[in-house]
């Protein structure tokens, strides 16, 4: 019985292995569905969410891997589709979705509809950026909100110049600092947009600005997402790190089964021989 | 008084009092859902299989909606308490929704009827339970009757395995005593409204090989329990099919075992193939215990064996499971039932607050805000890995217990003396035949 429970216990531990070789050899650079139908990309760089359909937060939403801790991920920007909207139907409410993958897995296709209007929503990571591109069937009035807690400057405006919420000049370029604040780490992004949008408002929230919207005109946009940590914050616990935390778990908590049996069955044996 | 009777009739009270107050959204939601689809002619199967056709269409992922996946026998179990509900409360839904990761919408006061009402079966399963035991252990009957284990997945949750407890305890008794194999047919097909005792029938069939009037007998009360399954074989084969089949069969591993480092892993493909590991192992653990051990070791050790395999090896092994042997275990004098300790640690390193206390919670705006502080708490602790850790080494721990158990019950059985040898060969004769 011993060789059953030994190799039991070197299954355990090689299994424990598994979510570590799939970071490591499969999760790279391609769209991977999972739970009730979310996806998720990791670049070298980047690492990029779309929650499942029944989820209107993270559409997508846009994190950094900071050299600091490579398994951070630092949220830069998210598009809402709670709060987002075209030719004046809600993203999230008011549109059937469905989302596929391409075939080389690279890009992910987000496609809203509802009676006389098809939007779709594609979703690709270069080596150094993230781009979002909307495209209608028709051309739309479209009011997209970017989010993140909390951006210190919008296209160099900070709080001290707008406590209100204010429209800003528009540009085809978004550059923002931010201070993230689950890691203390400072941080710079920029959204490119394919054409000058009809407004750009920035909405403050305690220190700085919590989100970004954009109102275009067109059956076509596009934004091109990149940022950077530029002030390390404090390299602390982060999900990822799961990965290397559970073959340790799974070795630890055998090992504390092993010595919990022998002292059992060194009890067990004092108890036969005394009754002996 | 009795005290058989101060036993049960405690073990009734404590229930009845705890019933109304709480609820397993998910689970609880899906036999209210189903028992008023069944309660109207609706067919069970479709609706899941339509929803999970939804999901998928939505999503191009092969994942499944979890709805009414159980042998069809098991509402009717609930259907008269339903319906004696809605003469009560009438026909307007009182819990909304609650498929996970949706939060429930509860009618008051007649959501709390209705979570009442609906754990009446439950109840009476665990008490039938505790008066049987009494027969024949007050302390194990003690035991069963105010474990906060037991408790817990019966009447604070509200699921059922408590059903899928009693009957196979009474195929135990009626199979081990020579009484009816008939009646111990037809009570194993009853626990079978939860699938996983399925891995029992080749146990049963190999204990009653050669007596061929009796493996008769046995299997004529098993087919009278599935002739609601013939039925919906008949009348929908596919979502029939695809709801008890497919989606049991492609489920992703996990729960309290070895399995849940795969909630880690995005990558819902991935994870299926990698679910293939433990179904090919459980069908070779079964196969070996069944012919090497099946006849060689008492019923009830048998039992248990064939059973703590299929937790040791099976891919998903939810808190609950451990309920259905745990009478069982009870009788054994070999296995540790302290073991309950691992599931009940674990229903509270997994499940979202809200999942505690919703009729409590959701009954004033107070309470509501009280959850989403907690609620906020506990999410950050998720999604930060902290809850996964412990979660992880709760389903190692557990599934050494099991194996532990299981090393102890197989030593009933005579010295294994090439033990696999004898049963590899008689697997060979078997298909020679």
């Amino acid at each position: 019985m011993k060789i059953i429970t030994i190799s039991f216990i070197a299954y355990v531990i090689a299994l424990s292995f598994i979510p570590l070789v799939h970071q490591l050899f499969v999760a790279q650079s391609a769209w991977l569905g999972y739970g009730t139908g979310a996806y998720a990309y990791q670049s070298p760089s980047y690492f990029v969410l779309f929650n499942d359909p029944y989820d209107g937060s993270s559409k997508p939403n846009i994190h950094v891997n900071p050299s600091f801790a490579p398994n951070e991920r630092i949220s830069i920007i998210e598009f809402s589709d709670w709060t987002s909207y075209v030719d004046g139907f809600n993203l999230f409410n008011d549109f059937n979705v469905t989302i596929r993958t391409s075939a080389d897995g690279k890009t992910l296709n987000a496609t809203y509809t509802r009676p006389g209007l098809i939007l779709h929503k594609f979703i690709q990571l270069s080596s150094d950026t993230v781009q979002v591109k909307m495209i209608a069937n028709k051309e739309v009035t479209a009011h997209v909100e970017l989010w993140k807690w909390v951006m210190t400057s919008v296209n160099n405006v900070t709080i001290a110049t707008a406590p209100k919420p204010m429209v800003i000049p528009t540009s085809t370029s978004i550059n923002f600092t931010f201070n993230d604040q689950s890691s203390n780490a400072i941080g710079v992004g920029e959204i490119s947009l394919s054409r000058v949008p009809t407004q750009i408002e920035v909405w403050p929230f305690e220190n700085g600005f919590n989100r970004v919207t954009v109102d275009f005109i067109n059956s076509e946009m596009t934004f091109t997402v990149s940022g950077s940590i530029t002030e390390p914050g404090q390299a602390s616990w982060s999900y990822g790190d799961l990965t290397y935390a559970l073959p340790v778990i799974a070795i630890l908590t055998v090992t504390a089964y092993l010595l919990v049996e022998r002292h059992g069955q060194k009890n067990k044996d004092r108890i036969n021989r005394s009754h002996s | 008084m009795d005290k058989r009777i101060k036993i049960v009739l405690t073990a009734l009270i404590v229930r009845v009092a705890i019933a109304p107050f709480f609820m397993h959204a998910g689970d609880l939601g899906t036999i209210y859902e189903s028992s008023a689809i069944a309660l109207n002619g609706g067919n069970l199967y479709n609706f899941v299989y339509q929803q999970t056709l939804q999901m998928q269409y939505a999503t191009g992922l092969p994942i499944f909606f979890e709805g009414y996946a159980y042998h069809p026998l098991l509402i009717y179990f609930f259907v008269p308490f339903y319906w004696a509900y809605t003469l009560i409360a009438g026909p307007s839904p009182s819990i909304i929704g609650g498929h996970f990761p949706s939060l429930p919408v509860l009618i008051y006061p007649w959501a709390l009827v209705a979570i009442f009402m609906l754990k009446i079966p439950i109840i009476l399963a665990d008490v039938a339970v505790v008066y049987i035991l009494s027969g024949i252990d007050l302390k194990k009957a003690e035991l069963y009757a105010f474990c906060p284990y037991i408790i817990f997945i019966s009447v604070v949750w509200g699921m059922f395995d408590a059903i899928v407890a009693v009957f196979l305890l009474l195929s135990y008794l009626t199979f081990n005593d020579k009484s009816s194999y008939a009646l111990s047919g037809f009570t194993y097909g009853l626990s079978l409204v939860k699938l996983y005792t399925i891995v029992l029938l080749p146990l049963y069939v190999v204990r009653l090989w050669g007596k061929w009037k009796d493996l008769g007998k046995f299997l004529f009360g098993l087919a009278v329990t599935l002739l609601p399954v013939a039925y919906y074989w008949i009348v929908s084969p596919i979502s029939f099919w695809n709801v008890l089949v497919g989606f049991q069969g492609s489920r992703v591993m996990g729960g309290v075992n070895l399995y849940n480092f795969v909630w880690i892993i995005e990558d819902v493909r991935f994870d299926l193939q990698m679910s293939m590991i433990p179904t090919i192992l459980l069908v070779i653990s079964v196969a070996v215990i069944v012919l090497a051990y099946g006849r060689r070791l008492p019923l009830l050790e048998a039992i248990l064996a064939v059973m703590l395999v299929s937790f040791v090896f099976g891919k998903v092994l939810n808190e609950q499971f451990l309920v259905s042997i745990f009478p069982l275990m009870l009788l054994c004098k070999k296995c540790d039932t302290r073991l309950w300790v691992a599931p009940f640690i674990f229903i509270f390193l997994r499940s979202p607050f809200y999942y505690f206390a919703i009729p409590i919670l959701w009954s004033s705006p107070y309470f509501y805000d009280l959850y989403f502080q907690a609620d906020t708490v506990w999410r950050n602790l998720q999604t930060a890995g902290y809850l996964m850790m412990p979660m992880y080494a709760v389903g190692v721990a557990f599934s050494l217990l099991l194996l532990w158990n299981l090393i102890q019950v197989l030593s009933v059985s005579r010295p294994a003396g090439g033990m696999l040898s004898r049963s590899l060969s008689r697997v060979i004769r078997i298909l020679r035949k």
